[in-house]
């Protein structure tokens, strides 16, 4: 029995120990919970749930959640465009500090928007990804387009743009420079020639080509006419082919015959100045070997015993003949 | 050298090289393999690591000398030591958080995945097999963190190497990284038996 008494105390006090052990560890982890788990924290965290999520960085921090730890250490409420002045004011309920207007900062002194200008979109998607609102629209290749009432105007887009086509414009003069720049766009495109239209990168050309070739990697390079030449250039047969195809209506087929002329005629210029260089070098040979020769000539005292090697020998042949 | 300075450091070194726990124990083999894919989250790894197997040694030689020793309660010693370092573990975490965000931020998921590492519980079970003191127990440690944070800051590094390497198809993956950590495993061995 006492034994039995001893197994049944040994077994209280382990449980009680690990009880007890249990609850020790469960009261320290909560108390540092309350006591490392500041209130910050939370507040930021509320905070950050009514700032407007775009990460646009008008406000001067690098996102929406270090404004808001900002703001939690003193930082303006009203530097946030994207949010406007109900953001602002639901600050100001959060926080009970005064609804200031909306500060706009220096480098936007009105709001503005992104505008792309739409004859120079090559349709890459680039900026697509970058909106932080999902204000733009379109697809590979095809023409992007900013949806007005979205955009919060914070230049994320301008970065990624490979061709820099994306504007900001003020959004109090959007409407009136709509009209203008609409009949400006107009009259342009009339006055312009088809050449000032770009290369979409549509490929379409490329699968046409007869002879295999890229008319638009052609078209892309077609300053340089060494790199023309390297992918290809003589090999075009002038078929016209790739105009016919092409949505830009680029004038292909003239820029290549244009460069296949600049070819032929470089081509003829560096055989020109091939021959002339041989002509050149040849002359250095024939000018080498003519001063060599001149080095070579018999120096003064051998030319006297030359002549009067030359001098005794004629004696010679003159008393042998007299001698006879 | 007095011995004050030497037996500790024979303590560091055989933790680190002859009796590398990752190597020649066969311990903490799951953030050796899982948490070494990058140089900079093995870093993190190994800091964090380092941390609580330090703290940890010593906590559950406290609790082992002051608490199960003295209430004959030493076959409650592995849920003991595995309450002290799941609890050591949070309190940890809660701290580098509030105090240290941004290391918080850097080792993020690895501080509560420390808890189920096997090392933390081999290094106490081992304390208490060897009968380290309580100085002895915290440079034991501290030993077997730093063993751990070489062998998996190095084989980070190789598998980054690897990736680049022009490996036969049928050693890509996880073959290769076997096959490393084995020829690891065989240079540490080479350490056996020094004294």
């Amino acid at each position: 029995m006492d034994l039995v008494l001893n197994e049944f105390t040994e077994v209280i006090l382990g449980v009680f120990t690990i009880a007890l052990l249990g609850g020790a560890t469960a009261y320290l982890l909560s108390f540092s919970a309350r006591r490392f788990q500041s209130d910050t924290d939370s507040v930021v965290g509320d905070i950050n749930r009514l700032l407007p999520q775009t990460q646009c960085a008008q406000c001067g921090f690098p996102g929406c959640l270090p404004y808001a730890e900002a703001i939690v250490t003193g930082e303006a409420i009203n530097l946030c465009p994207p949010g406007g002045q109900d953001t602002v004011k639901a600050l100001a309920n959060l926080l009970g500090r005064e609804p200031l207007p909306l500060e706009n900062d220096t480098q936007h002194e009105a709001a503005t928007i992104a505008r792309i200008r739409e004859s120079e979109c090559i349709g890459c998607t680039l900026c697509l990804p970058a909106c932080p609102v999902d204000a733009i629209i379109g697809a590979p290749q095809r023409l992007h387009s900013v949806i007005e009432q979205h955009c919060t105007g914070c230049d994320l887009c301008l970065e990624p743009c490979p061709v820099d086509c994306i504007d900001m414009i003020q959004v109090t003069e959007a409407s009136a420079q709509d009209i203008v720049g609409t009949v400006m766009l107009a009259e342009e495109s009339l006055k312009q020639d088809v050449s000032t239209t770009e290369c979409i990168g549509c490929d379409l050309c490329e699968l046409r080509c007869p002879r295999d070739l890229a008319p638009q990697a052609l078209y892309w390079e077609r300053k340089s006419i060494d790199r023309l030449e390297a992918i290809g250039l003589n090999d075009c047969i002038e078929c016209q082919l790739c105009d016919k195809v092409c949505p830009s209506q680029l004038p292909l087929t003239q820029i290549f015959t244009d460069a296949k002329a600049l070819s032929r005629q470089r081509k003829t210029e560096f055989a020109e100045a091939e021959r002339l260089k041989r002509r050149h070098q040849k002359h250095q040979a024939r000018e080498l070997t003519r001063t060599q020769n001149l080095r070579s000539r018999p120096s003064k005292s051998d030319r006297s015993a030359i002549l009067q090697s030359l001098t005794k020998q004629h004696k010679d042949a003159a008393e042998m003949r007299s001698g006879k | 050298m007095p011995d004050f300075i030497q037996a500790p450091l024979i303590i560091l070194f055989s933790t680190i090289f002859i009796n590398n726990f990752v190597m020649v124990q066969f311990l903490g083999l799951c953030p050796f393999m899982g948490a070494s894919q990058k140089f900079e989250s093995a870093i993190g790894m190994a800091a964090a690591t380092t941390f609580v197997l330090t703290i940890a040694s010593a906590a559950s030689y406290l609790v082992e000398t002051y608490l199960l020793v003295p209430l004959n309660l030493e076959y409650l010693r592995i849920i003991t030591f595995i309450v002290i370092i799941a609890s050591l573990v949070q309190f940890a975490e809660m701290v580098i958080k509030s105090t240290q965000p941004l290391l918080h931020q850097v080792l993020g998921i690895f501080i509560p995945l420390i808890t189920t590492n096997c090392a933390v519980l081999g290094v106490a079970l081992l304390n208490v097999r060897q009968a380290h003191s309580f100085y002895e127990s915290v440079i034991f440690g501290f030993g077997a963190a730093l063993g751990f944070s070489i062998i998996l800051i190095m084989f980070a590094s190789m598998r980054e190497r690897l990736e680049s390497a022009n490996i036969p198809l049928p050693f890509q993956g996880a073959a290769i990284h076997m096959i490393t950590a084995g020829l690891i495993s065989l240079g540490f061995m080479g350490f056996t038996g020094m004294d």
